[in-house]
């Protein structure tokens, strides 16, 4: 049965490649500023000035955390999909596709 | 139909370990960019354990400071726009006490604040030089003036009492 979503990825069938790239563009941005950071937080550590190191720590953390969950939403792409054998429903899809 | 998920777990078997263990050279060298995603936020994670080093460094083992007042040398030990290397007992790091034009006597950390090499002072310019990657320092408050060096020098309160000179930790201001 096609619904909404169906017609929606067969209209736009570039879209997983663009959602994939965007994801990688904000995951080497944020380790970007990472490495920014880091840099920062070292300078001023061998400057006695221990604020800054620790203020960087929790700002690269949350920066981590941002990026763990990007991978949450990294899409799967078909043939993965069609292969899972842990998602009941794409299995009977599949095994539909197999008759 | 038990047998057809057999199939299919088989098929994905080998397909799982033909991913991790290719035996085209061709696969081996492909990294897939859902793979690179992954690698980000492991490089990511790897990075905050390294701030979190940092910060643990800065608020838990913190620099020694020196304590007391140490002898170097007597005045006239140091011409006008010399210097005299020395370092401090019970410490390894290297100090640079200098007798700038002015007659004031100055005392920093030799080591260059870029990459360790050692530092000397440029008799007649106000500045001390790095010869490594020509980074100049301010030799009356060891500001950076140009080149790589990231800080400036760490420095040293000299004390001068009568013909003898003594250096101390840097008082407040003065940092
Ligand atoms: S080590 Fe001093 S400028 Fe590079």
């Amino acid at each position: 049965m096609s619904n909404f979503r169906t017609n929606q990825n067969k209209s736009n069938t570039n879209k997983i490649n663009v959602i994939l790239s965007a994801v990688i563009v904000i995951l080497v941005l944020n380790v970007a500023l990472q490495i920014w950071l880091l840099y920062t937080a070292l300078n001023y550590t061998l400057d006695n000035d221990t604020g800054v190191a620790t203020t960087a720590f929790f700002g690269s953390l949350l920066i981590f955390f941002i990026c763990a969950g990007m991978i949450y939403y990294l899409p799967e792409g078909e043939i993965r999909k069609k292969n899972n054998l842990f998602s009941p429903s794409l299995q009977k899809k599949d095994e539909k596709l197999r008759q | 139909m038990n047998k057809d998920i057999k199939n299919i777990k088989d098929k994905n078997e080998e397909e799982t370990w033909s991913q991790d263990f290719p035996f085209h050279k061709q696969n081996a060298t492909l990294v897939g960019r859902r793979e690179f995603a992954k690698m980000l936020a492991l490089v990511s994670g790897g990075l905050a354990l390294g701030s979190g080093l940092v910060a643990a460094k800065a608020n838990f083992f913190p620099k020694e400071k020196v304590t007391g007042e140490h002898f170097v040398c007597n005045k006239k030990d140091i011409p006008v726009g010399g210097g005299r290397s020395f370092i401090i007992q019970g410490s390894d790091i290297p100090y640079l006490l200098i007798h700038l034009e002015d007659g004031s006597f100055k005392a920093y950390e030799q080591k260059c604040t870029h990459l360790s090499c050692s530092v000397y002072y440029k008799k007649g310019t106000g500045q001390i030089v790095c010869p490594c990657h020509n980074g100049y320092f301010n030799a009356s408050d060891g500001s950076v003036m140009a080149g790589p060096p990231p800080r400036k020098l760490p420095q040293l309160q000299v004390i001068v009492k009568g013909d003898k000179l003594f250096v101390t930790a840097p008082s407040i201001e003065s940092v």
